[in-house]
């Protein structure tokens, strides 16, 4: 789950290494692809994950492999990652969750709010129910991911729609709670986490290859898993398989609106300042991310392990227009043009899948047995 | 084909010459070869499967055909879109008839040719003239201004004939018309395929019932295994020829039916169940290892009963006992917990995953009897439930990793019926289990029903494939406008009676 440092030390160390590296990594990837179960996105991005890199590196070595910048891509992916695979689960089956941003900012207004009320009497304290805090910013992601759940599974909106519903709703009840300011102050733990590294790898980077790997076993090995995924690839045919859809539906969301959370979490960590219009960009970002990695669009199939190296690939790029200087406008028009890029690839091979689906519809005989030669009249 | 008497009747409207189509390198239809002529029903015979459906859809331009040509007033075209096909005056009237509900029945008979003319404005008072006027011509007796949601059957398929008429139809190819059809139905349908017969229209009557073939058609084109066997006047058929044709071997009407214990206990028991609207009172008992098979026209009620019991559509009144326990079914789920497992009619959409692969889906339903106790799933068990199934059932592809789409009826069939065996079932409830499933399949998939009921399993087959039904069940239940009014037993299921009982 870790193939971008390897990525990195090859790269940095002598980019001629590169092939080399890439042909490991091909194979070890198309490996992990296979043992997880997952079927696109994963190799694809690999690759696009090489281009980008080598691209930057050859455009402006000198700030693209600086370790700062190397340090950056690996702090700021994670928030962005984990709320991308959160999308991935809810669009596995076939919806989408356009309130996960607004759920991570009121997760971190909720843990700066408690600290900071604590604090005002007693910053020790604060700081000693650190952990607490940040529980209670993660149970409230909960909370708002079962409220889009129960809407879509119970009352049956249309998941674009509930959740964008349930967007307006957490994002205004933050305005107003907040009085549209921004909020100073995290506990301790929080600014510990942030900074602390594991040999080289930042703590909150290891933290977002955990959520991965547990999302993946979750996915894959799970009958949770396998029944979101069921529930996504033709809702009709889990109806007749006895799968329960309800508890499916709000299972997922809740598990979606708990990983927003712990987003919310990674904010404040990162940077010890919550505010309701925090990462607005997010939002699109985060489903572009999710489709890259492979997610269908329409449900069923995902891949853990794409998702992972999209948050990545637009992570680097990101930073790479940052080294050659291009605005975030242009990085805008480059994550539409990445998306484009892909869905064309996707509908070239779902042209092809459609047509040999027409295999399984169209009747005719089972087997093509030679005919004894009866006579035509 | 027929080159030896096209001279003595008047050229075709539509032929097929030489055509060939397959489907991800099965081949569906191999040289086949087929003329609609002014004037003539041309029937075509052949069971499930065995490549009707293909052809219709290449000569009316929906399919394209890997090599061969259509013919349309003798230009050829190596193959033609759906809409040149209508333009050309063919059309195809299909089983569910393709007309909009909540129209009334004028405005479905002449919309379709307003939009092809491509008028922009639509004037009801413009339109209705040409729709009594059709209605006149057949000699049909229609109420123009009903919505078609509230006509019958028979009433749709007419409206559906007028409709194409309408649009100038030359060629009309019907697609199983009779299948939802009473007996006086299916009269009044054949008065009015004479009658166009006599305007010169040319007909294509698919159909798999032998009398009917040889009452209405002059022609008829046998197909077996996507291959032309025969084609010829309907003159030089029997019954029995045809059905020789078709399957290819002698009829096998022999019931293959173990003995049934007579203190085998009853499974399930039904007690005055009913849902208003779908059907009422229905009552019997399914003992233990027995196969009993419901039988009864298209909306006869027979598929609400199963859909009730599966907990679909669940039963308004009556009662539901299991095993001698009542049980109260408001879901699937609480149909699955009571030990009921339900193959559905429609496979492709209801029954199978077509995306996810075959292992995926035969634990489908039965996920949760393979966790570990770490609440994982455990790959062993899972590995072990796939590879008794996939070798058990015979389920023909390359590994259990093939997504279920790339597979053919039969074995798609089986994909599904090892989903259901997999959660043990007291009850397996089977709606048209062998439709679109070749012959030899077929047998194989009623052999493992029997198999399953030996071992303890009940079985409910839902179909109206008279053969089948004799070949398997040890009692069939015959269903009519919603009440149960015949149980046939022992000698009494041949193939005629379940028909006469069905459709009298």
């Amino acid at each position: 789950m870790s193939p971008d440092t390897k990525v990195r030390n090859g790269a940095s160390g002598a980019s001629a290494l590169l092939p080399r590296v890439n042909d490991q990594l091909e194979s070890w990837t198309q490996r992990l692809v296979r043992g997880s179960g997952a079927h696109r996105g994963a190799g694809r991005m690999v690759v696009a994950l090489l281009i980008a890199f080598a691209l930057f590196t050859a455009l402006n070595p000198r700030v693209f492999l600086s370790p700062i910048n190397l340090q950056n891509i690996a702090v700021a992916a994670p928030e962005i990652g984990i709320i991308s695979i959160a999308m991935m689960l809810v669009m596995l089956t076939g919806g989408i969750d356009l309130s996960l941003v607004a759920i991570a900012n009121f997760s971190a207004i909720t843990i700066s709010m408690l600290h900071n009320t604590i604090a005002a009497s007693d910053p020790a304290l604060a700081n000693s129910l650190g952990i607490v805090i940040v529980l209670a910013g993660i149970v409230v992601g909960m909370l708002g991911g079962a409220v889009n759940g129960f809407l879509v599974s119970v009352v049956g909106i249309t998941p674009i729609l509930a959740t964008l519903a349930t967007m307006q709703i957490y994002n205004g009840m933050a305005i107003v709670w907040t009085g549209g300011t921004t909020l100073y102050g995290a506990p301790q733990l929080l600014a510990t986490i942030g900074q602390t590294a594991v040999a080289n790898a930042p703590l909150l980077f290891i933290i977002f290859l955990a959520v991965a790997v547990l999302i993946a076993i979750l996915v894959n090995r799970t009958a949770l898993g396998r029944m979101i995924q069921l529930e996504g690839a033709n809702p009709v045919a889990a109806r007749y398989s006895a799968i329960p859809r309800r508890a499916v539906l709000m299972k997922t969301y809740t598990y979606g609106g708990m990983l927003a959370g712990l987003a919310g979490v990674l904010f404040l960590a990162r940077n010890p300042t919550a505010s309701a219009d925090y990462g607005a960009s997010y939002v699109l970002l985060v489903i572009v991310i999710a489709v890259l990695g492979g997610t269908n669009p329409t449900g069923g199939f995902a891949s853990v392990t794409g998702v992972v190296l999209a948050t990545l690939t637009l992570q680097v790029v990101s930073s790479g227009f940052t080294a050659i200087r291009l605005s975030s406008y242009e990085y805008a028009i480059a994550q539409g043009v990445i998306l484009i890029a892909v869905m064309i690839l996707d509908a070239v091979s779902s042209t092809r899948a459609r047509r040999q689906k027409k295999v399984a519809s169209a009747p005719r005989s089972d087997v093509p047995t030679p005919e004894t030669a009866l006579p035509r009249a | 084909m027929s080159s030896d008497t096209v001279s003595l009747v008047p050229s075709p409207v539509v032929s097929a010459n030489g055509i060939f189509k397959s489907f991800g390198g099965v081949p569906a239809l191999v040289d086949v070869s087929i003329d609609l002529i002014p004037g003539e029903v041309h029937c075509l015979a052949g069971e499930n499967g065995c490549g009707k459906s293909t052809l219709i859809k290449i000569i009316s331009g929906v399919e394209r055909p890997d090599s061969g040509e259509i013919l349309i007033d003798g230009v050829s075209h190596s193959h033609i879109n759906a809409n040149a096909a209508i333009k050309s005056g063919i059309q195809v009237i299909y089983q569910d008839f393709s007309l909009f509900p909540n129209l009334t029945v004028a405005e479905n008979i002449v919309l379709t040719a307003e939009v092809a003319r491509r008028r922009r404005l639509y004037s009801p008072a413009s339109v209705r003239p040409k729709a009594e006027e059709i209605l006149r011509d057949l000699g049909l007796d229609l109420d123009l201004d009903r919505e078609v949601s509230e006509l019958s059957v028979a009433d749709k398929q007419l409206t559906a004939i007028c409709r194409a008429l309408v649009n100038d139809a030359r060629a009309i190819i019907m697609d199983e018309p009779t299948t939802a059809l009473t007996h006086s139905e299916v009269s009044r349908l054949f008065a009015l395929v004479e009658r166009l017969r006599a305007r010169g229209v040319a007909l294509m009557f698919v159909s798999h019932k032998l009398e009917e073939v040889l009452a209405i058609s002059q022609r008829l084109t046998i197909m077996r295994s996507g291959r032309q066997i025969v084609t010829g006047p309907t003159t030089d058929f029997d019954e029995r020829s045809i059905s020789h044709y078709m399957t290819g071997r002698e009829v096998d009407e022999s019931r293959v039916v173990s003995e049934l214990d007579a203190t085998a206990p009853l499974a399930l028991e039904l007690v005055d169940l009913s849902l208003a609207g779908a059907y009422r009172n229905i009552s019997f008992g399914l003992r233990r290892g027995e196969i009993l098979g419901v039988t009864g026209l298209l909306g006869s009620g027979r598929t609400e009963i199963a859909e009730s019991l599966f907990g679909v559509t669940p039963a308004d009144e009556g009662q539901i006992k299991v095993n001698g326990a009542p049980v109260r079914i408001r879901s699937i789920q609480d149909a699955v917990s009571a030990g009921i497992g339900y193959v559905p009619e429609d496979r492709l959409s209801q029954g199978l995953f077509l995306e996810k692969s075959i292992a995926d889906n035969i634990v489908a339903s039965s996920l949760r009897s393979h966790r570990t106790r770490w609440g994982t799933l455990s790959r062993d068990a899972i590995a072990s439930t796939i590879k008794h199934y996939f070798h058990g059932l015979k389920i023909n592809a390359r590994n259990a990793q093939a997504p279920v789409r790339t597979l053919s009826g039969g074995n798609a069939q089986r994909v599904v019926l090892a989903k259901w065996l997999a959660t043990s079932p007291t009850v397996l409830l089977l709606n048209g289990p062998t439709v679109g499933v070749d012959v030899g399949s077929k047998q194989e998939i009623l052999e493992l029903l029997r198999v399953e009921a030996a071992k303890g399993m009940s079985v409910i087959v839902i179909s109206d494939d008279a053969p089948e039904l004799v070949s398997s069940c040890h009692r069939v239940l015959v269903i009519k406008q919603g009440r149960l009014t015949h149980i046939l037993e022992g000698d009494e299921i041949t193939v005629d009676t379940i028909q006469e009982r069905m459709s009298a």
